[in-house]
């Protein structure tokens, strides 16, 4: 299928869409955006550029999550734009409308096209020559600024560890139990990290370095630092991994920056379900990645510059 | 007090906790040199429930006495968890898990301490509030106590209890003499006074049960069957077989003693106790132990009606006469808490003449009960013998409509005449003929055993 726009010819550029891609994997982009999705009606903001598209929902300012889907992940991808076109649509309303069109049955290749003359986000289902199943979402203008992270390395050597997905997911579940504010506490002698909650009971994991070499699969660290974070928050970091991720035996990487912010990053592949089979085979252009935003808890004092 | 374990032991501490969780929501440890106690009382102090573990069930173990006690008789270390704290410490499936260990300091720690230490590196620390003012209990029962008891393996004893509705909260067991034939357990459901419900099962010992030994008089208990589940499956993944010792109701007291908060309270009650059963003999041969204590109802379900029915039933002979047999009422006590004031329990009158006649089933079972004037005054019931779906149908008038009675027996202690034993033999089947004498009594009761045509 050719890459043609929707609605009035190519001839007249102001008319011809900023985005017109195809995607021939509607399920891995499902699963990237469900990972990001902890709450039931959550407002996303989405930035189309020319490397790809990001998709960026916040919560209560103190938590972000941004989707990168490279434009590589296309079969397709014709960007007309220029700058940055960004606008609002809710998240679940858009991942709702995927999975309508990823169920068996349906034409396995989509069309993204926005902006369609009303600003809506146009679903295209393409390749069947019977039947065209057809989606439109409308947008809006972004009210809120999305809050840009700024994360700032902390010093020379960022402290930042990498351990399995599903080894980060069962300690966050864990810590569920004392629940309310998480203390991670990373050290360099004995290389650790620790997370600790404190409630009714109290709960303290440890990840030493030289326990297993397949647990912390990377370690930095060259002081003490300890920051706290609200449970809920850092819950909603793992709590949405789709079943690839733990199928796949990824990893997650977790970076501490300047003022305790914490930076999480999944990998979710957007691969076709015949090539998952071959772990090893998929190729790095077909995985989304995933970043969290956590804000520390004001009133803890951290223990570097 | 500090232990460790791993590998099976920790699977099987798993399944304690569990089971005790399902009975109660209190834990107390009670740890001496020589053994762990724990154990968990459930609200309606209806059960009771301790597993003791020997010092070698643990990889290691030491428990410092605690001062002040002397060195004879130590007092064990004692503190009390909630149980619902002690499930979170176990989320990790013990497959993942390398060693736990506890760690109680003194009988003073405010807090107890469990580690994980998983198979991928991890290591999980958990500290959990020791409740300040425990609830202790103390009971101990011997099992020779018990003159009755019987073995079942956990799979058949849950084979025989889904015969009864999954909402059933009490249930009987009516053991009488294996020579006079075979127990029965029955379960009522429906509130109070008001039981919709009533199934009944004949239960071959021989066939059923690993062992069983009764004698006397027979004899029925009633209780609760949640924790019955609870310790079944706690059997069943152990892969041991469960021990049941009871008394006549009534008969064998036990005292509870509970200490809240320096005040004792005394419960008094009549116990059915569980065991797992571990090896052929008696002597449990592992280094675990588990009893469950349910508290009975104090009033037997079975009436005076009982004794006398025993004379009257032919140990040998001839059919029993189609005719009614007068004067055979057979009551529950009224003042029974949730007795099924409507039962009339024939059940001892089963298996006998039926082993003994050529004609099956035609036996016993047309005695009529005669009103009893009690039981006159209240409220109707339906009664129906289900087999094995626990349907209940419509409220039917028994003037009105032929009884469908099936009997629901486990399996023929012996063939009547060669092929009558087929639950759906015509001879299971009350033809309208047969359906005389009841219009004066609008209660419904359950026969045992329905009459041959």
């Amino acid at each position: 299928m050719s890459t043609s726009t929707g609605g009035g010819g190519g001839d007249d550029d102001d008319d011809s869409p900023d985005l017109v891609c195809q995607l021939d994997c509607i399920q891995g982009m499902v699963d990237a955006l469900s990972s990001v999705r902890w709450k039931r009606h959550q407002d996303a903001v989405i930035e189309l550029s020319e490397h790809g598209i990001v998709l960026i929902v916040e919560e209560s300012g103190c938590l972000q999550a941004k989707v990168y889907l490279k434009r590589e992940l296309f079969i397709s991808y014709n960007y007309g734009a220029e700058g940055r076109p960004r606008f609002g649509l809710s998240l679940g309303l858009l991942v709702d409308c995927l999975n309508i069109f990823s169920a068996p049955g349906n034409a396995s290749v989509i069309e993204i096209q926005y902006p369609c003359p009303d600003m809506q986000l146009l679903l295209k289902s393409v390749g069947s020559p019977d039947s065209c199943l057809y989606a439109e979402i409308r947008t809006r203008i972004p009210d809120t600024i999305s809050w840009d992270y700024h994360f700032e390395q902390a010093g020379n050597v960022p402290p930042t560890f990498t351990v399995k997905s599903a080894i980060l997911k069962e300690a966050i579940d864990d810590l569920d139990w004392p629940g309310s504010s998480i203390q991670i506490i990373m050290q360099p002698d004995p290389p650790m990290v620790t997370f600790r909650g404190e409630g009714h009971g109290d709960l303290q994991i440890e990840f030493p370095y030289y326990a297993n070499t397949d647990l912390l699969i990377a370690f930095q660290c060259d002081r003490h630092i300890s920051s706290r974070y609200k449970y809920k928050f850092l819950r909603a970091t793992t709590s949405n991994f789709p079943s690839s991720v733990l199928k796949e035996n990824r990893s997650s990487k977790v970076t501490i920056g300047r003022g305790g912010m914490l930076k999480i990053q999944h990998l979710v592949s957007v691969a076709k379900p015949a090539a998952l089979n071959h772990y090893a085979d998929v190729q790095p252009s077909r995985i989304a990645y995933i970043e969290f935003f956590v804000k520390p808890e004001e009133d803890e004092t951290h223990s570097y510059d | 007090m500090e232990l460790s374990m791993s590998g099976n032991a920790l699977k099987t501490f798993n399944r304690c906790i569990t089971c005790l969780a399902r009975v109660g929501s209190e834990l107390v440890f009670q740890a001496s040199p020589s053994k762990l106690e724990l154990h968990t009382l459930n609200a309606s102090r209806s059960a009771y429930q301790s597993i003791s573990f020997t010092p070698a069930f643990f990889d290691t173990y030491t428990v410092s006495s605690s001062p002040g006690s002397s060195d004879s008789s130590p007092d064990p270390l004692q503190c009390s968890v909630l149980l619902k704290a002690v499930l979170s410490v176990l989320r990790t499936p013990a497959a993942s898990v390398d060693s736990l260990a506890v760690t109680l300091l003194s009988a003073e720690a405010a807090k107890i301490q469990f580690s994980l230490h998983c198979l991928h590196g991890l290591k999980k620390t958990y500290w959990i509030t020791c409740n300040s003012e425990p609830e202790i209990q103390r009971l101990s029962l011997e099992r020779s106590n018990f003159p009755s008891s019987l073995v079942v393996r956990p799979k058949d004893l849950s084979r025989l209890l889904s015969n009864f509705q999954s909402s059933l909260h009490e249930i009987t067991i009516i053991a009488t003499e294996p020579a006079n034939g075979p127990p029965d357990v029955i379960g009522d459901i429906g509130d109070n006074n008001d039981a919709k419900l009533h199934t009944q099962l004949w239960i071959d010992p021989v066939e059923e049960f690993l062992q069983y030994s009764h004698i006397g008089n027979p004899v029925d208990v009633t209780f609760g069957v949640k924790e019955i589940k609870a310790f079944l499956a706690f059997c069943e993944g152990c892969e041991v077989d469960i021990h049941l010792f009871f008394e006549k109701a009534g008969e064998l007291v036990l005292f509870l003693k509970l200490s809240i908060s320096h005040t004792f309270y005394y419960f008094l009650f009549v116990p059915v106790l569980l065991a797992p059963r571990f090896g052929l003999d008696d002597g449990s041969s592992s280094d675990f132990d588990a009893n469950l204590v349910l508290a009975t109802m104090l009033v037997s379900q079975l009436v005076e009606g009982i004794n006398r029915d025993q004379h009257s039933l032919p140990t040998d002979g001839p059919a029993r006469a189609r005719k009614k047999e007068p004067g055979e009422p057979s009551h529950t006590p009224t003042g029974a808490e949730n007795a099924s004031a409507h039962t009339k329990i024939w059940s001892d009158l089963t298996g006998t003449a039926a082993r003994n006649s050529q004609n099956s089933r035609e036996n016993v079972v047309q005695q009529e009960q005669q009103r009893n004037p009690i039981n006159s005054a209240q409220d109707v019931a339906q009664d129906l013998n289900v087999n094995a779906q626990c349907k209940t149908a419509g409220l039917q008038n028994t003037d009105n409509l032929p009884q469908r009675m099936e009997t629901d027996q486990a399996v023929e202690p012996q063939e009547f005449g060669g092929n009558h034993h087929s639950q759906h033999h015509p001879s299971n089947w009350v033809g309208p003929e047969d359906d005389d004498g009841d219009e004066d009594d609008e209660e419904l009761f359950v026969q045992s055993t329905p009459d041959y045509n």
